[in-house]
């Protein structure tokens, strides 16, 4: 197998290529962040700082990791970021496009570049997308985030539709409230606004997640590795929640 | 095989059936222990020839079901913490012609006995105070409704087993119990109809399926046994279609 992960350098993508290392995968590494070469140095990965929401970065990415491991046939899009706390009358449209930007047409460059490798290698393939539980229901205050989950969602479904015929297939997975930097500046601003402290918010959002309690890296990880092995042969166009049962409307 | 079910006791009702003993063969290749219910003792007796435990049992019934449940817990030396409501019906019955009588025997074994067979393994669980792994196989026809082969009994049922997945992963996480469903599309098993007039199902194949295929029962036991392992360990209250794309459409 090989592999591309984004945003690969910490969290949910670091323990996703820790995984798919493991079941023996041939791994490119994407981050924005020059971290990204000490995370692949551990996982004997090659790693490429990338921007993945500038067009030509992405394809010079996508380039390189053909030649270094000979082809891609994972894709796995979880490079993201988090949207600002803020009502639709205090986002500035430069923050909203960016959110947009990064997880969404951030998205969309990736599966650009890589479903061209695949067609052309003409041996199927599999593309995870990260969504979120906030792609699936909105919430105030994030409008922007929710929006571009929301997106990679629907992305994902055209895209599993056009790409079956190549044996492509293609899932997002949905996580819920994950241990995560990004998680945690979240509950820090929240519990900023509302006078609270940042153990207050992380006690509150655990009781209302049914298994109690944030999932983690790994946890996401074995829902990567199932869905992009033979295992999940006919699972293609789905939103998988990972989200230890929390309740969607 | 990596051996993701090493001590694990697993007890399958309707283990004769395609998409029941293909589990049951997964799960033992993996590592588990297996029981197998069915109510046909001819079929059940041909099926353990797969190395599982058969236990005769009328799903419908919560008196056999509880001896099975029991039955089984003797049978594999403790109270089984997998569990896969795999026994089913399927009849073709357009609505109008539909009878009380058939409405009710499709309802008492896909839904009353998802629910029979639940209540008692988690009884059981909860009272050891072990953790254990509920797969409920729903169906893409819980999820839409398909005027051409119509069934609103057992897509009522169908979609019922989504709604008692939900409310077993509600009450039961506190346990450390999960529950799960797989809505499996068109299956290459006895009990698909859709292949029953060729030219017609494969012209639906080709219209209807973006991946243009059945799926097979080891697929759909390969999501089963997915969600049965740690590698859903943050997966609840989940419906996986397996269904070759064609909710996404």
């Amino acid at each position: 197998m090989r592999a591309i992960v984004t945003g690969a350098a910490r969290g949910l993508g670091a323990a996703i290529a820790a995984r798919l290392a493991r079941d023996g995968a041939d791994l490119v590494l994407l981050d924005v962040s020059a971290d990204v070469a000490a995370t692949a140095e551990r996982l004997a990965a090659v790693g490429l700082v990338t921007d993945v929401s500038d067009e030509n970065a992405c394809a010079a990415a996508v380039d390189r990791a053909v030649r270094a491991i000979g082809g891609v046939d994972v894709l796995v899009n979880n490079a993201g970021i988090g949207g600002p706390d803020t009502d639709v009358a205090g986002t500035s449209p430069a923050e909203f496009r960016r959110v947009l930007d990064v997880n969404l047409t951030g998205t969309f460059l990736m599966c650009h570049a890589v479903a061209t490798v695949m067609i052309g290698q003409g041996s199927g393939g599999a593309i995870v997308n990260m969504g979120s539980v906030l792609g699936q229901q909105g919430v105030a205050r994030g409008a922007g985030y929710c929006a571009s989950k929301a997106g990679v969602a629907l992305l994902t479904h055209s895209l599993a539709l056009e790409l079956a015929p190549h044996g492509i297939r293609v899932n997002t997975i949905a996580p819920g409230n994950m241990a995560t930097e990004m998680h945690w500046d979240e509950l820090r601003s929240r519990a900023a606004r509302s006078g609270t402290t940042l153990g207050e918010q992380v006690e509150m959002v655990k009781a209302a997640i049914p298994l109690g309690r944030h999932g983690t890296g790994s946890d996401i990880a074995g829902v990567v590795a199932w869905l992009v092995s033979p295992d999940a042969g006919y699972v293609t166009g789905q939103t998988i929640g990972v989200n230890g049962g929390i309740w969607l409307s | 095989m990596p051996g993701r079910m090493g001590s694990r006791r697993a007890l399958i009702t309707g283990g004769a059936g395609g998409i029941g003993l293909a589990c049951a063969r997964r799960l033992l290749a993996e590592g588990a222990e297996a029981v197998l219910l069915d109510r046909r003792a001819d079929a059940l007796s041909a099926a353990a020839s797969v190395g599982a435990a058969p236990v005769a049992c009328d799903i419908r019934d919560p008196g056999a079901v509880a001896a099975a449940v029991a039955r089984a817990a003797e049978l594999l030396n403790g109270p089984a913490d997998v569990l896969v409501n795999s026994a089913g019906v399927y009849k073709i019955a357009p609505l109008l012609d539909l009878t009380p009588g058939e409405w009710d025997e499709v309802m008492a074994v896909n839904l009353r006995g998802t629910f029979l067979a639940g209540r008692a393994v988690a009884t059981a669980l909860i009272a050891a105070g072990r953790p254990g792994a509920i797969v409920n196989i729903s169906s893409t026809a819980g999820l839409v409704a398909d005027a051409s082969e119509p069934s609103a009994h057992y897509n009522a049922s169908k979609a019922g087993v989504l709604a008692l997945t939900r409310q077993m992963a509600a009450e039961w996480a506190p346990y450390g119990i999960r529950a799960n469903a797989v809505c499996p599309g068109v299956i290459d098993t006895p009990m698909l109809r859709m292949m029953d007039d060729p030219e017609a199902g494969a012209a639906y194949l080709r219209a209807g399926v973006p991946q243009q295929r059945l799926g097979s029962a080891e697929e759909v036991a390969a999501a089963v046994v997915f969600l049965a392992s740690d590698d859903a360990s943050y997966l609840t209250g989940a419906a996986v279609p397996v269904d070759g794309g064609v909710t996404a459409i």
